[in-house]
């Protein structure tokens, strides 16, 4: 099956999952404890304010015909108007979402860069000293709360040594002329290279943070992967002709190794993702899990239930990239 | 069966590294059981006129790892903390061990039609990415530690739903089972006496790896403050609490809680790994 037919496959197989998606996040409202009105509003609220908001959210409505109103609403993008702030929750979530990309993003990368070559190298130094104290810090890696990391890192990074600013993303006022939302390619089009480099000093704590957990999983599959690579027969070959160890490593091992690895970076995506929420919190970066985690707190339930639905989509998709990516590193997958 | 099973505890018991990890879960297990019994304070009895004071590195034997904000003994907190953690954890692990297997089996066992339904409703609460289901939950139905419990447990039904399926699919083709219902054997008698035995390993594996992830998840909610309580001596409540006096020097009252974290983490993931290493290696007979 082609790789055009395979998408198709799965975006049709992807429907009924979403439709599963959609009716648990619009149950999220009925999970509450009493009368959701009470809770969002607070005991105080006018008759005429709580009316209001039974009308908007449709709480007088059989449940169905709640369901359908809500589904049509969110399938076109519009997830209500926000009960705290007063402002339409897609537009909240989408000003949020750059923040929170770059972040996932950086940290992706952050992670399979080093991840890689890490791995690589303790497998090449395979029981040595070296080996076993990268095998450590990957082990006491995936065990650490991020969280904690986080306020570790800004304690010694900013408190201590105040080498990077405590938390936040660069301030507004900073002269960044947001095109892309991305800071760091908005500073890079500005051409100010000064205001880059800002930029990359607020992303590093939280970036690395957030690459924590990930990274330590690459350098535990990249190592052992590579271990069994090494040990195949085409290694020996390419060894017998005398081919330089680089070579070997980089150009016949390492192409082969990765294919699990792959795997490991597409599992991490979830974690990533509710990570990102973890280390938003902790640096208070003004991205859309701390958007969700102001949400829980105000109880702002049509903003919870936006935020919910936005991620869930995008891990379906990203699931869905990286089974692609893998069926194309590696040959003998046959897209089914 | 009970034979393979103690050749298969031996391999883990000659794993060092996971054996040392194994003594301090039990330590751990023991400390919080036994909190309310050693703790010196009481966690949640505020003491304003011993705010912040520092532990024994400043020469304070009253306070041995120091007080909080509100002048609660930090020791006594971890120590409470760790007995609220491992009660969220074994509950999870109970609800997800039963529910959990209760679908995978029925999936496995019935497939078809039961099989279909079940297993798309698992795929619908595996595609959300997992802290973000269990904070949505736990947000939905307010505070609580069995709030926050139930929350944790949704994560990982699917998962060992999924695991129970692959290995009762796998036990179901072995002749026994056919020889068993040749016999007159019931549906129930089949799944309860044959199948159920044979997955017992694969399942241990997955909860005992499970137990870290809910110790995790717990803190992960009492740092964000959703479905837990503040006041909660719970390790992620304390840390999120002692992060603003962490900046003014007051380190105590948010290391000693992390610390604790990854070391339980840390134990019940080694001894996870070390089972699982000893249940899916081939016996050497």
């Amino acid at each position: 099956m082609g790789l055009l037919r395979y998408l198709i496959k799965r975006i049709v197989l992807m429907i009924p999952t979403i439709i599963g998606v959609t009716i648990i996040v619009f149950l999220l409202v009925h999970f509450i404890p009493g009368d959701p009105v009470d809770v969002m509003l607070g005991e105080k609220a006018t008759e005429a304010a709580r009316q209001a908001l039974t009308e908007r959210l449709g709480l007088d409505q059989p449940m169905y015909l709640q369901y359908w109103n809500w589904l049509t609403h969110a399938l076109k993008g519009d997830f209500g108007i926000s009960v705290q702030s007063r402002i339409p929750v897609t537009e909240a979530i989408l000003e949020r979402l750059p923040a929170t990309i770059e972040l996932t993003l950086t940290a992706t990368i952050i992670a399979t860069l080093i991840g890689i070559i890490v791995g690589v190298s303790a497998a090449c130094h395979h029981n040595s000293k070296y080996d076993h104290m990268l095998v450590t810090f990957s082990l006491v890696g995936v065990s650490i709360p991020i969280f904690w990391l986080g306020i570790m890192l800004i304690f010694l990074f900013a408190a201590v040594l105040g080498w990077l600013p405590v938390s936040g993303r660069i301030p507004m006022g900073s002269g960044i002329d947001e095109v892309t939302g991305f800071y760091l390619i908005d500073t890079l089009l500005q051409g100010d290279f000064e205001l880059f480099l800002e930029s990359v000093r607020y992303l590093i704590l939280p970036a690395l943070s957030l690459a924590t957990i990930p990274l330590s999983q690459i350098v535990r599959v990249t190592r052992s992967s590579m271990l069994d690579v090494l040990s195949e027969d085409y290694v020996r070959t390419a060894r017998a002709k005398g081919l330089p160890n680089k070579a070997i490593i980089y150009k016949h091992a390492l192409k082969n190794a990765l294919i699990p690895v792959v795997t490991v970076i597409g599992l991490q995506m979830g974690k990533l993702l509710a990570g990102a929420i973890l280390t938003e919190t902790v640096f208070s970066w003004p991205g859309t899990g701390r958007l969700l985690i102001q949400a829980i707190s105000n109880r702002d339930y049509p903003m919870v239930q936006g935020i919910v639905f936005i991620l869930a989509f995008a891990f379906i998709i990203v699931n869905i990239i990286v089974d692609m990516l893998y069926a194309k590193l590696d040959p003998r997958i046959t897209f089914e | 069966m009970q034979n393979e099973f103690l050749q298969r505890l031996s391999i883990f018991k000659k794993n060092r590294l996971a054996m040392a990890a194994f003594f301090v879960a039990v330590l751990l297990i023991i400390l919080s059981v036994a909190a309310p019994l050693i703790s010196p304070y009481d966690p949640i009895e505020t003491d304003l006129l011993n705010k912040l004071k520092p532990g024994f590195w400043a020469g304070n034997w009253d306070n041995l790892l120091g007080t909080d904000n509100l002048g609660r003994d930090v020791l006594s907190r971890i120590l409470y903390g760790g007995a609220i953690s491992l009660r969220v954890g074994y509950m999870v692990i109970a609800v997800t061990a039963i529910f959990g297997t209760l679908l995978g089996l029925v999936s496995a066992y019935y497939g078809g039609l039961a099989d279909i339904i079940i297993m798309r409703f698992m795929d619908v609460l595996l595609s959300f990415p997992p802290l973000l289901l269990a904070l949505a939950i736990a947000a939905s139905l307010g505070a609580g530690l069995e709030n926050a419990m139930f929350a944790i447990s949704l994560v990982y039904i699917p998962q060992m739903a999924r695991v129970v399926r692959g290995s009762v699919l796998k036990v179901k083709t072995n002749s026994f089972i056919e020889a068993s219902k040749a016999l007159g054997s019931g549906n129930i008698w089949i799944m309860v006496r044959h199948i159920l035995p044979n997955i017992f390993p694969a399942a241990l594996v997955f909860l005992t790896l499970l137990l870290a992830d809910a110790i995790l998840y717990t803190a992960s909610l009492g740092f964000l403050g959703v479905g837990i309580k503040p006041s909660t001596p719970e390790w992620g409540a304390m840390l999120s609490t002692g992060k603003e006096y962490l900046l003014m020097g007051q380190w105590w009252v948010t290391v000693f809680p992390g610390l604790m974290i990854v070391f339980a983490v840390l134990s019940f993931n080694l001894v996870g790994d070390g089972l699982r290493e000893a249940f899916d290696s081939k016996l050497k007979r």
